[in-house]
């Protein structure tokens, strides 16, 4: 255990250059590396709070925005709703109004169809009413209400105004020549006689009266002086009821 | 049987310099260490591989275990304090190669560190707090213990020398006893601890070294703090 000083001295001097050679080949450039990449992450770190950061405003921006777009589609969704009940309220007023229409145009047409089906029935009711007194009048009538009827005609031509037979004869124009009278039976001399003398106070007393029959006018006569013609029987009586039941 | 003697070996002479196997021993663990260091600070990289990865984790470690005491005076102290744990471990485990001796195992060898580390506090004592107010810190708390410091400098200094110096020497010497009277495989258990207490002995040094430096540095600067929470 002894001391050699040149040992000592160059131990000393060893490790001193070894302190200069670890300094300048290890420790700078290792602590240099190490705080190159403490750097970078650093960096990296400030990067990525910055990104995050950034993120941070974005989301907040995109939260505002989405607010607004929320806030913008209550209101377009509020407007459609009103405009929705406006319209609503147009077209049910609208339909309201088609709709009333519509009854008034049903309630005229069913009133019109009730009123015609009223009128075809009281037209096939008159027709057969007609049909049912021809057959009970052809039935029923005979050479006494013939006899009638003309009595009857004779009545009225004989309550003729002056006035009325002026225009009777105005009707039928110039003089005929003769006048025809058609019966259903056969008319007496008597009868004869009173109808001519009835016919010469409306006419004029040179016209002759040509007597016929024609057993399809049931019962009476029918007068025919030129264009004008006098019906006073029952066929053609029933013909005018029908005609008038027809008209109406 | 002078065990020392046996050990350390003039290897040759260059006049009057005699060369230990020690400083040969120590000269080749420089050159190794040196060109380790010069090749990796030619492949370093921002993405490390393996070897960089280790390099990093030993450099970084010092780093850490010297801001643990002194963070203001890291970057000063860290070649220093971190050449000696580097320089102690391989020096220390090279024991363990046959036929190597292991540069700690010399008085001589321990001592130059010793006497390194006692320069080195004052030298950074000094150059960090300057001359006066560095020499005040032997005068305090008060000068009456001026004389223990300077005992305390010189003892400490020898303590750390005999310290690493008994510890390798007495590995050694005791691995070569049990396998000169129990047999070729019997040392494996003392060189396992031999492994064990080299990297401790590193350590204890380092970190003794570590304290006796920062503390230079620190103790007037607690000081001063001390007086200025007073005042305040």
């Amino acid at each position: 255990m002894e001391l050699s000083w040149t040992t000592f001295v160059l131990e000393i001097i060893n490790f001193l250059v070894l302190v200069w050679i670890l300094k300048r080949f290890l420790y700078k450039p290792v602590l240099k590396v190490i705080a190159r990449r403490q750097a970078g992450i650093e960096k990296r770190l400030s990067d990525a709070e910055a990104l995050h950061a950034d993120a941070e405003k974005l989301q907040i921006q995109y939260e505002g925005r989405l607010a607004d777009w929320e806030q913008e589609r209550q209101q377009a969704r509020e407007s459609l709703a009103r405009e929705l009940d406006t319209e609503r309220t147009r077209k049910m007023e609208e339909l309201q109004t088609a709709l009333k229409q519509e009854r008034e145009k049903a309630r005229v047409a069913e009133s019109h169809r009730q009123a015609d089906a009223l009128r075809k029935i009281e037209e096939s009711a008159l027709r057969q009413g007609a049909r049912f007194a021809t057959r009970l009048l052809e039935q029923a009538s005979g050479p006494d209400t013939e006899a009638r009827l003309v009595e009857l005609l004779i009545t009225e031509l004989s309550r003729l105004t002056a006035e009325q037979i002026a225009a009777l004869r105005n009707n039928y124009g110039n003089a005929p020549e003769s006048i025809e009278v058609i019966s259903a039976f056969p008319l007496s001399d008597d009868q004869c006689h009173r109808l001519e003398q009835a016919l010469a106070s409306i006419t004029t007393p040179s016209i002759s009266v040509q007597f016929e029959q024609n057993s399809e006018l049931i019962a009476g006569v029918k007068i025919t002086i030129g264009p004008w013609a006098l019906a006073a029987n029952i066929r053609d009586e029933l013909k005018g009821f029908m005609e008038l039941a027809h008209n109406e | 049987m002078d065990s020392a003697n046996v050990l350390i070996e003039p290897v040759f002479a260059l006049g009057p310099i005699v060369i230990t196997n020690t400083v040969v021993t120590t000269w080749v663990i420089m050159a190794a260490i040196a060109l380790l260091s010069w090749l990796i600070s030619h492949r370093l990289r921002t993405e490390p591989g393996p070897l960089q990865t280790a390099i990093e984790g030993i450099v970084a470690t010092i780093e850490e275990a010297i801001v643990e005491v002194a963070p203001q005076y890291a970057r000063n102290i860290l070649p220093f304090i971190g050449s000696l744990w580097i320089f102690l471990v391989i020096a220390n485990l090279s024991g363990l190669i046959p036929g190597v001796h292991s540069p700690t195992r010399d008085l001589s060898a321990t001592a130059a560190l010793a006497i390194l580390v006692f320069l080195s506090t004052h030298w950074f004592g000094i150059r960090i707090l300057g001359l006066k107010r560095y020499l005040r810190h032997y005068l305090t708390p008060s000068p009456i213990l001026l004389p223990f410091h300077l005992i305390s400098e010189v003892t400490r200094t020898v303590a750390l020398a005999v310290r690493l110096f008994g510890n390798m020497m007495s590995l050694e010497m005791a691995a070569l006893l049990i396998l000169l009277v129990a047999g070729f495989l019997a040392p494996v258990p003392i060189l396992m601890l031999h492994i064990i207490e080299a990297l401790v002995q590193a350590y204890i040094f380092g970190m003794l070294a570590l304290i006796y430096v920062v503390g230079g540095i620190q103790s007037q600067q607690h000081q001063q703090q001390e007086q200025g929470d007073l005042h305040a």
